[in-house]
């Protein structure tokens, strides 16, 4: 699960979510070989998937559930929500249950009535939806452990921003496989915004 | 019939026994916590297997990237300051030059208490050997005596890579030595998890007649390199240089701020960036403008 | 027969462009109870005859309205061996699009997938269409629907529709009655009117049944007890 290196937050504001996600790809562990390198995977204007994990594994599920959306939006005429998303990535998980995709993904949109929705799973697609943030990655502690610290609820959009940004840079400045700068996606009900961040290059 | 003879002066031609008694003497103190045979190795069946679990227990710096060139006008050595643990980063400030003494200096790489203890060792060797013979010991004697010691825990489970960088009276002197028991002469070394890096720079911008301040620009511009390549590297850049008086440090410079040294309008490539249109990306300049209006 | 040489397999077309086996399974359907459906503005109501073979049938035991999830009902005019086939897979359907998007189906969903069973009926080799046509209602995200499939595959969303022996009159008096603000209430009223138009015989809370959805989004068969005070009502 670490062999790419991967950090990924996501956080709900005041009818807003944002997901942030670092920016290197490593092979063999060790050798940085991308800086350039978002894990965000953006499904509809007001739904975005993040993917830890596999980088090979992280694309051919983007690819499966982008097609897996789409049909659904062809078919049933309407926006997916992101509950509905969620539920589409556990079963596509578990359909591998005994030879898994190994990767970790988070979800984060608005639904209809522009109401913050997020979830992380493991790679069988248990999900563990939250109020406040998930993340995701192969340092999970450092980013809880500053989320835990900064976070507060019913942020403004702006604000949530900047504590995102910082828990990504300050989570990933403890982990040798994440960081290399990132990528912050802040979703609104007038659609989605997205910035990068600088950090530390190693 | 047999005649005793007192032989024991062959078993050290050097001194006489009287004087080995004294030394012991004046030694115990010193010698009784770090020699070797104090060490004692642990009561299992199994001994590697047992050493595969503590390891576990073991902080190591395993990350690392070290290097050290001979050049016309001395020494340079660089270093990171990252000490992790699996994927873990557990310090960015680790000292990874260890001041043996005002002549040597050693470096870090594989187990960090490892390299502390017997580098330090080593400089207790070295003050005697200079207290003994009133002279200043060789690098090459230097090295060896650590190698020595290595060689004898070899296959205890020890985890070094470090290189001895001195002057003496032949001049400039670097070694690079691990606990395999390897002891090795020579120009250039890069050791540690981001050394292939730390190579390429290193052997790219190489000559011998660089001058000081090009030589101590290169070994830092090679561990910087190493730094943003290898996951397991970075936090600052040591750079020392080793001159004809003894080592000084140069320059200490925080990654953090280093890559935008060297690197002050990189930008990353917005088309690249996953989800991010045309029309986004429009939008964040339009915006990146405003603000900097205001 | 007379069109023989065409319906040995009911994927040929006759010359004249249809698939006559699917003709026949409408003229099966005609022959079937009538089953009609009304669209109010806070709900559904399905209505059907509970026609049977003797008095000495258990009248109680015979169901003709089946429920699919909490908010979508099933009533059918044709034959009732199909009509149980049909319910079992849209009851499947109903279960394995929960499974993957844990929210229940929309009725236009459910419609869509059964009529594309019924479609399946009528292009593979070794099998015949069904003998049933169906009204499906249910109340969703997008409100109160009622639709009807046919065995050809082919659905259509209605205010009021009616199926089987009486459909002709029965449509034409609900054309008569309907209006778009039509509430729930008058059109339980209006569904029995409407069966009772064509009744053959005495109309009774033991022959007819009905099945309704109202701004509650729950689809409930209603008692003999429920549809006797209605029969009160409309008298």
């Amino acid at each position: 699960m670490n062999q790419n290196g991967s950090a990924i937050i996501a956080m709900v504001g005041k009818d807003c979510v944002a997901i942030a996600s670092d920016l290197r790809l490593g092979i063999n562990q060790n050798q940085t070989t991308a800086v350039d390198y978002s894990k965000l995977h953006k499904i509809h204007d007001k739904l975005w998937l993040g993917l830890t994990g596999l980088i090979a594994d992280q694309l051919t599920l983007a690819q499966k559930l982008r097609f897996k959306h789409d049909m659904y939006e062809l078919r049933e005429n309407r926006v997916m929500s992101p509950k509905v998303f969620a539920s589409v990535v556990s079963t596509t998980l578990y359909e591998k249950r005994f030879q898994p995709y190994y990767t970790e993904p988070v979800v984060a949109g608005l639904d209809k009535d522009g109401k913050p929705y997020i979830t992380s799973m493991d790679l069988i697609g248990a999900d563990a939806s939250a109020d406040d943030f998930v993340v995701a990655g192969d340092n999970v502690e450092s980013l809880f452990g500053v989320c835990e610290s900064f976070y507060r609820k019913d942020l403004e959009p702006d604000e949530l921003f900047n504590v995102i940004g910082n828990c990504l840079n300050a989570g990933v400045n403890r982990d040798c496989l994440s960081g290399w700068g990132g990528i912050v996606t802040l979703i609104t009900k007038d659609g989605p915004i997205t910035r990068t961040l600088k950090n530390r290059m190693d | 019939m047999s005649v005793n003879l007192d032989l024991s002066f062959l078993h050290d031609t050097e001194r006489g026994a009287a004087s080995t008694k004294y030394r012991d003497e004046a030694l115990q103190g010193v010698s009784n916590s770090v020699h070797a045979s104090n060490f004692t190795a642990p009561a299992v069946e199994d001994f590697d297997a047992f050493q595969r679990e503590v390891i576990n227990y073991v902080k190591p710096a395993h990350g690392t990237t070290t290097l050290g060139f001979i050049f016309e006008h001395g020494i340079v050595i660089a270093v990171d300051s990252r000490a992790s643990q699996g994927p873990y980063i557990s310090s960015q400030t680790v000292k990874k030059v260890i001041e043996i003494n005002p002549f040597l200096l050693g470096t870090m790489a594989g187990g960090a208490a490892d390299c502390q203890f017997w580098q330090r060792n080593l400089g207790i060797q070295c003050r005697l050997h200079e207290l003994e013979n009133g002279k200043r010991i060789t690098v090459r004697a230097a090295s060896k005596l650590l190698a020595n010691t290595l060689y004898s825990y070899k296959g205890r489970g020890l985890s070094m890579g470090t290189m001895i960088a001195g002057w003496d009276l032949n001049g400039p002197g670097l070694y690079y030595v691990d606990s395999e028991g390897t002891r090795l002469k020579g120009q250039r070394f890069s050791v540690g998890s981001g050394s292939l890096f730390a190579y390429g720079v290193l052997d790219q911008g190489y000559r011998w007649d660089l001058s000081v301040k090009e030589a101590c620009e290169l070994g830092r511009r090679a561990i910087y390199h190493a730094t943003f390549r290898d996951a397991f590297s970075g936090g600052t850049v040591s750079v020392y240089h080793v001159g004809k008086n003894g080592w000084t440090k140069v320059t200490g410079d925080d990654v953090g701020e280093l890559h935008f040294h060297y690197y002050p309008s990189e930008k990353i490539d917005e088309d690249s960036l996953g989800g991010l249109g045309k029309k986004e990306a429009e939008e964040r300049a339009a915006a990146e403008a405003t603000a900097m209006e205001t | 027969m007379s069109d023989g040489r065409y319906s040995f397999s009911l994927t040929t077309f006759s010359p004249s462009g249809e698939l006559v086996q699917i003709k026949h399974a409408l003229a099966a359907i005609s022959a079937g109870a009538t089953s009609l459906g009304i669209k109010a503005v806070d709900g559904v109501v399905l209505a059907t005859e509970k026609k049977l073979p003797s008095t000495l049938v258990d009248a109680s035991t015979v169901k003709k309205i089946a429920t699919l999830t909490d908010d979508i009902g099933i009533a059918y005019s044709g034959m009732g061996p199909d009509f149980r086939v049909l319910t079992r897979m849209a009851r499947k359907e109903t279960q394995t699009y929960y499974r993957t998007y844990k929210e229940s189906i929309p009725v236009s969903q459910l419609v869509r997938e059964t009529a594309t069973v019924m479609q399946e009926f009528t292009q593979q080799g070794g099998v015949r269409p069904f003998g049933v046509s169906l009204l499906m209602a249910g109340y969703d995200e997008s409100g109160p629907s009622l639709y009807q499939v046919d065995p050809s595959g082919s659905y259509f969303a209605w205010k009021a529709s009616a199926i089987g022996k009486n459909m002709v009159n029965a449509k034409t008096f609900l054309e008569k009655r309907y209006s778009d603000d039509i509430e729930l209430e008058d059109a339980i009223h209006t569904a029995i009117l409407t069966l009772k138009e064509g009744f053959d015989g005495q109309i009774s809370a033991d022959n007819i049944e009905i099945g309704i959805v109202g701004a509650d989004r729950k689809f409930r068969i209603l008692s003999t007890s429920e549809i006797a005070d209605y029969l009160e009502e409309v008298e």
